[in-house]
């Protein structure tokens, strides 16, 4: 009896608790207008000192205005908090003019001082230096000489001063700020330059951030950016379908093919700057040039490596293991980046031909045994093992089809399938043979470029950013030459033929820069800023313009759908309350009638 | 002499066994469930071949329903999710019964280990299965399959070095209650050695129920296989069923609804765990007279 | 997770306890926890330090990062120390109730499963409530009417459900269910700050993540009230109640029911401290802000002070609730106790 009695008033309170909502959102002030992301990966910090993950720094875009930005169109440099800059005649000296008017978003002015404190901090404290410290690495003094103008001296000529993604702090914030590496950056509203305030950061679960009003550039047609996180891509998609969540990015090819039908919903396949290559280990060593790793010697052999690059078909990849959803692969730099992407001529391209990798094989006398296996020069069958990231389905795909054109020029292949994890452990110790691996570059070719050099190869402990262990003068003296070079055109043809030279050697064959998949909701939004403006990409842009020039559709309301869902699930708990107080009714009356008898 | 003769009674007892377990419907039910699906994993090289795995060979569309000669429609990458299935069931039930051996073997003994002998060697060994008993297994599992060389060996050996502890609780108990009868006391003080007295009273005690055991623990093993697989520390050359559906929900199948590619794997796990649970709960009411229905 | 079957087998009260008195006994079992603790701490670092692979390295992966910012790194959390010196520094840190500092999230490991703690409670909490509630209420049905049709339907159903892998029913619940109720967190950002609606959208994001674990967890609760009841149902004090002539309803309710549920009382607590590591997968699927997701993100992450401090955590959560559901048994159960 008090049992149930406690039970009924539960279940009224779980009824007024659940009708609550409606209540509340009747009696509300017209809501934000929000535009709400769905994100994958951990957003670990937003302290922009620490932030070098890829979600942080696209937060920190928003946040903070960088000295110059990437143009819309093409990427090309374009003004930021500077809007004009000049270089000495001995291009060591870069004087950068400091925007008038710009303020931060607590109304303080953005001076030149904010913009040399920021750079002098990241060049004096270790702590601060995390996530930014190699754009300064070349720097010998920066000063503001007045409020309005930033004057940089580098110690050797270098050719990426309009492309430092540094997000720019207000001093009077930051210099109170005793330990940089303790630092949350949680003072809300956060103190910042960007299009967008953050009001809120809850760890695993949502960034809110508000428009600025102070921003010196666009002003974004609606009141909100909020990125919520999602553990799991389904779900995210889910999300985007039930309406709580406006953009979703990462698809995979099945759900971006799955969402194409979907109504209220618009797919994006933009181009990106990332690649994918198929790495061939010959040469792993330590920057004292001691060998590591336990590659087979038979890739030492450049025939060997020209009948693999040989035996690769990009187009078939693309097709079938990318599903369409990526451009062949050709040069080292990505084609989204075309003034210095680059593709072989006629003569320089190794096309696939499996009977003239075939032929080379035979040619350089690497018989085929019983099994169609070819020997080693020692006799010995050729085995190489083909590593690759269990948790990309398109790389796995990619290496399965590898797999199989080598194994029909008669090399050997073993397929490890590791965790990402694994994967980069047996890179950057050169335990493999094979690598599928992925690089997402810049704007500006030299970082992508700079893995290839010399300079980055390990040292005893593994620390170094080498992609595949290239260390070739001729590849560094290009590398030095396009980091030195002002003459644009002199640059790109520097860029062009590193590409070139990397391709002869085939250390590594580009396979495919994979489309970036992305949906929105078209109900709610009808158009974004897309970075490049021609098929280009909603997020993880070189910028903010996804987010900044996002226009919501005319009719919509943004704040729908979980209202109406709400209320069904009201409707539904309390059909299932009634219910089960009926049975439990019913079954009172029974053992009422039990007691009588 | 004596030998065939405890030969002869054990061969009796598990006639009786037999025959009280056949009356037990649902664990027939599970027996005979089982018996399908190892019969059809043993054969799946005569069924299929196994080229049905390899994605340069594969034939249907991306992700396609069934129809089109695939009875259960295609994987992401055009395999026919039918063929996956049959051979995913040799590699779920290779895990699910190795590692299991190597959980009740371990367990067997720690179990036996630490009831016969008392004393410190109890105290160590109880602190020990006490730690593993403690730490999440599933958590453990993970760890160690990270730490392990990639392959089906690292995941076996991750899951039977966290299932034990369960077995060893159960062995000590068990054996607790054997040697407090009175024909053991009787048997040392004839001079019997430990080694005669595990072998020929303790162990013979014990084994039947630890069999019921072991078929629970298959079930729990097979759905720990998947879990990895679904945490990603799985091994992705091996298409068990956990390894399917980790690449059905990486690839977004639930987005594209491919129920053909989501549901086969889950239920065909469902249906082996509830096999091995229906077999272990009936042996288990047979053998354990403490749970047997009255 | 325990299989429903050998739960009891765990649930056996050790013999020690029927050989030592009650202060003795106690002391013995805290004792003994607290050593497991430290096994757990001692142990919990060198796990870490065998997984493959720099975990600096992993972390700053295919960033812009150069060697000597990556080295920094490496320096500021200690991992260019030898082996012996960094175990020091992190036993003593440890016994000053400072877990270090998360590589990923780069904030102190105890803040952060601060932040996670309550989640979790809240999902593993309110999930063993309706699992309890439901396995003991079928369990002791189907104990009581043996064999009939309620027994084997609900018995079987919930074998059933217990069978499928826990992530499995949680992506099929999210397609089923995920355009009815939300597919992520725990809480709406733009839900009004007040009270009610805060709460009534905690219930709405909780629905899923809920019903998945209640679906895997309530058989194991059925089984064990279940075969404890029909251990119960022919003790002579039962004949005894019959023949004074009390209702069927009565006997269950008064007599058999109590006595049946001691061995369930002591399941539970068990459980409830494995229940956390168990709803790791729910928690992924669900981008619920809890501890498990926080352990998975700790080990594809290769983030050790975080991985310790959680291994540390979720042990002693369990060695806690075994401590409560040891000494509650004695305290409900006379047998245990005079033994």
């Amino acid at each position: 009896m008090r049992i149930r009695g406690i039970g009924i008033g539960l279940i009224a309170a779980g009824i007024a608790v659940l009708s609550a909502p409606i209540a509340a959102q009747a009696q509300d002030t017209p809501q934000p207008k929000t535009l709400r992301v769905a994100v994958t990966g951990n957003i670990a910090t937003m302290n922009p000192f620490m932030a070098f993950h890829l979600g942080d720094t696209e937060i920190g875009r928003v946040m903070y205005a960088f000295l110059t930005s990437y143009s819309r169109d093409d990427f090309s440099p374009a003004p930021g908090l500077a809007d004009k800059w000049q270089v000495s005649d001995d291009k060591l000296t870069w004087t950068y003019h400091i925007r008038s008017g710009a303020k931060w978003s607590d109304d303080q002015p953005i001076t030149a001082r904010d913009v040399a404190w920021t750079f002098n901090k990241i060049m004096t404290d270790k702590t601060a230096a995390t996530a930014n410290g190699n754009f300064v690495a070349n720097f010998d003094t920066v000063t503001a000489t007045d409020d309005s103008t930033v004057v940089i001296k580098t110690k050797t000529p270098q050719a990426t001063m309009l492309a430092l993604d540094v997000p720019i702090v207000p001093e009077h914030v930051w210099s109170k700020v005793t330990d940089i590496g303790k630092y949350d950056n949680l003072q809300y509203p956060v103190v910042g330059s960007g299009p967008f305030t953050l009001t809120n950061f809850t760890q695993g679960q949502s960034i809110t951030l508000k428009a600025n009003p102070d921003y010196y550039g666009d002003k974004p047609a609606y009141d909100q950016l909020q990125f919520r996180h999602y553990d799991n891509a389904d779900a995210a998609v889910q999300g985007l379908k039930n309406g709580d969540v406006d953009v979703v990015s990462g698809l995979t090819p099945t759900q971006y093919t799955a969402l194409q039908s979907t109504p209220n919903i618009t797919t994006v396949k933009a181009r990106q700057g990332r690649q994918n290559d198929l790495l061939i280990n010959y040469q792993a060593q330590t920057n004292d040039h001691q060998p590591v790793g336990d590659a087979n010697p038979v890739l030492k052999d450049p025939k060997v490596r020209q009948a693999i690059a040989q035996s690769v078909d990009v187009k078939t990849l693309v097709d079938k293991a990318y599903g369409g959803l990526a451009e062949p692969g050709a040069g080292f730099v990505p084609a989204v980046y075309e003034q210095w992407h680059w593709t072989p001529s006629g003569t320089q391209e190794q096309k696939f031909d499996l009977a003239a990798a075939g032929k080379l094989l035979d040619e350089a006398g690497y018989a085929k045994g019983a099994d169609g296996v070819r020997a080693d020069k020692q006799g010995k069958p050729i085995n190489l093992r083909l590593v690759v990231d269990s948790g990309i389905p398109a790389q796995v795909a990619a290496a399965n089809f590898i797999k199989g054109w080598l194994t029909q020029v008669g090399l050997g292949v073993t397929l490890q399938a590791l965790s990402s994890d694994a994967v980069t452990d047996a890179g950057s110790t050169g335990k493999y043979d094979l690598e599928l691996n992925g690089w997402t570059g810049n704007p500006d070719p030299d970082a992508l470029l700079s893995i290839q050099t010399c300079g980055v190869l390990p040292d005893a402990d593994g620390n170094g950013n080498t992609e595949n262990f290239m260390c070739d003068p001729q590849i560094d003296q290009l590398y030095k030459a396009q980091l030195s070079e002002m003459d644009k055109a002199k640059r790109i043809q520097d860029v062009k033929d590193l590409q070139a030279r990397l391709y002869s050697l085939d250390s590594s064959v580009v396979i495919a820069y994979p489309n970036s998949l992305e949906a929105y909701r078209s109900d709610r939004w009808a158009s974004f800023g897309l970075q490049p403006s021609q098929g280009g990409s909603i997020t993880h842009q070189n910028g903010y313009y996804g987010y900044l020039l996002a226009k919501p559709a005319d009719a919509a309301s943004s704040g729908g759908g979980s209202n109406t869902t709400l209320i069904v699930v009201i409707v539904v708990v309390v059909v299932v309350l009634l219910g089960g107080g009926a049975f439990l009714l019913s079954r009172r009356r029974k053992a009422g009638a039990d007691e009588r008898e | 002499m004596t030998a065939s003769i405890s030969w002869q009674r054990r061969r009796a007892a598990a006639g009786r066994v037999w025959a009280q377990f056949s009356a037990d419907r649902s664990g027939l039910t599970g027996l005979a469930i089982l018996g399908v699906i190892v019969l059809l994993a043993l054969l799946a090289p005569l069924i299929s071949d196994s080229s049905a795995l390899d994605v340069t060979k594969a034939t249907g569309g991306l992700l396609k329903p069934p129809g089109g000669g695939f009875l259960l429609g295609t994987d992401e990458n055009g395999r026919s999710v039918l063929q996956l299935l049959l051979w995913g069931s040799r590699i779920s039930l290779l895990v699910g019964l190795t590692a299991t051996l190597l959980s009740v073997g371990v367990g067997t003994v720690v179990g036996v280990l630490m009831a016969h002998f008392g004393g410190w060697v109890q105290a160590v060994l109880m602190r020990v299965t006490d730690f593993f008993l403690v730490l999440p297994s599933l958590v453990l599992a993970a760890v160690l399959s990270t730490v392990l060389s990639p392959g089906i060996g690292s995941i076996i050996l991750a899951i039977g070095a966290t299932a034990w502890p369960t077995t060893a609780r159960l062995v000590r108990s068990q054996t607790l209650a054997v040697e407090s009868r009175p024909y053991i006391e009787r048997s040392w003080a004839l001079g019997a050695g430990h080694l005669h007295v595990i072998g020929k009273h303790v162990l013979p005690a014990v084994l039947p129920l630890v069999f019921a055991n072991t078929t629970l623990n298959v079930a729990n093993s097979i759905i720990t296989e998947s879990t990895l697989s679904f945490l990603g520390v799985g091994d992705p050359n091996q298409p068990s069923w956990g390894q399917m559906l980790h690449n059905a929900l990486q690839s977004g199948a639930v987005t594209a609804q491919a129920w053909w590619y989501l549901l086969p794997p889950g239920v065909a796990i469902g249906v082996v765990v509830l096999a091995f649970m229906m077999c272990g709960r009936a042996l288990e009411a047979v053998l354990n007279p403490r749970l047997r229905e009255r | 997770m325990t299989s429903p079957a050998t739960a009891p087998a765990l649930a056996e009260p050790s013999t020690s306890a029927r050989r030592s008195g009650g202060a003795r006994y106690v002391l013995g079992k805290v004792g003994g926890a607290v050593v497991s603790l430290f096994v757990v701490m001692v142990l919990g670092f060198f796990l870490f330090r065998v997984l493959p692979g720099d975990p600096i390295r992993l972390l700053t992966r295919n960033t812009s990062l150069g060697a000597a910012q990556v080295a920094e790194l490496r320096h500021r959390y200690g991992l260019d120390l030898p082996l012996p010196a960094q175990f020091l520094d992190y036993m003593s840190k440890l016994l000053h109730g400072d877990m270090g500092d998360s590589l990923k999230f780069q904030q102190p490991v105890a803040d952060l499963i601060l932040q996670r703690l309550w989640p979790t409670v809240l999902l593993v909490g309110v999930a063993t409530l309706l699992s309890i509630l439901l396995g003991l209420w079928q369990g002791t049905r189907a104990g009581w009417r043996r064999g009939s049709g309620f027994d084997r339907f609900s018995t079987g159903f919930a074998l059933t459900l217990w069978s499928a892998p826990t992530f499995w029913l949680g992506m099929i619940l999210l397609a089923l269910g995920g355009s009815l109720f939300p597919t992520q967190g725990i809480l709406d950002p733009d839900t009004p700050a007040s009270f009610l609606p805060q709460v009534a959208d905690v219930l709405h994001h909780l629905v899923l993540p809920c019903l998945t674990l209640v679906a895997v967890l309530y058989a194991q609760y059925l089984l064990v009230m279940r075969s404890s009841l029909l251990e119960e149902m022919n003790a002579d004090y039962l004949t005894t109640a019959r023949a004074k002539g009390l209702r069927d309803d009565l006997v269950r309710s008064r007599h058999a029911v109590p006595n049946a549920l001691l061995p369930t009382v002591t399941l539970i607590f068990i459980q409830l401290g494995f229940v956390v590591g168990g709803a790791v997968t729910v928690e992924t699927v669900y981008s619920w802000p809890g501890l498990g997701l926080l352990l998975y993100q700790a080990i594809t992450d290769h983030d050790g002070p975080l991985l310790q401090g959680l291994l540390l955590v979720l042990a002693g959560a369990v060695l806690v609730m075994n401590l409560i559901g040891d000494l509650l048994l004695r305290v409900i159960d006379p047998r245990v106790r005079a033994a």
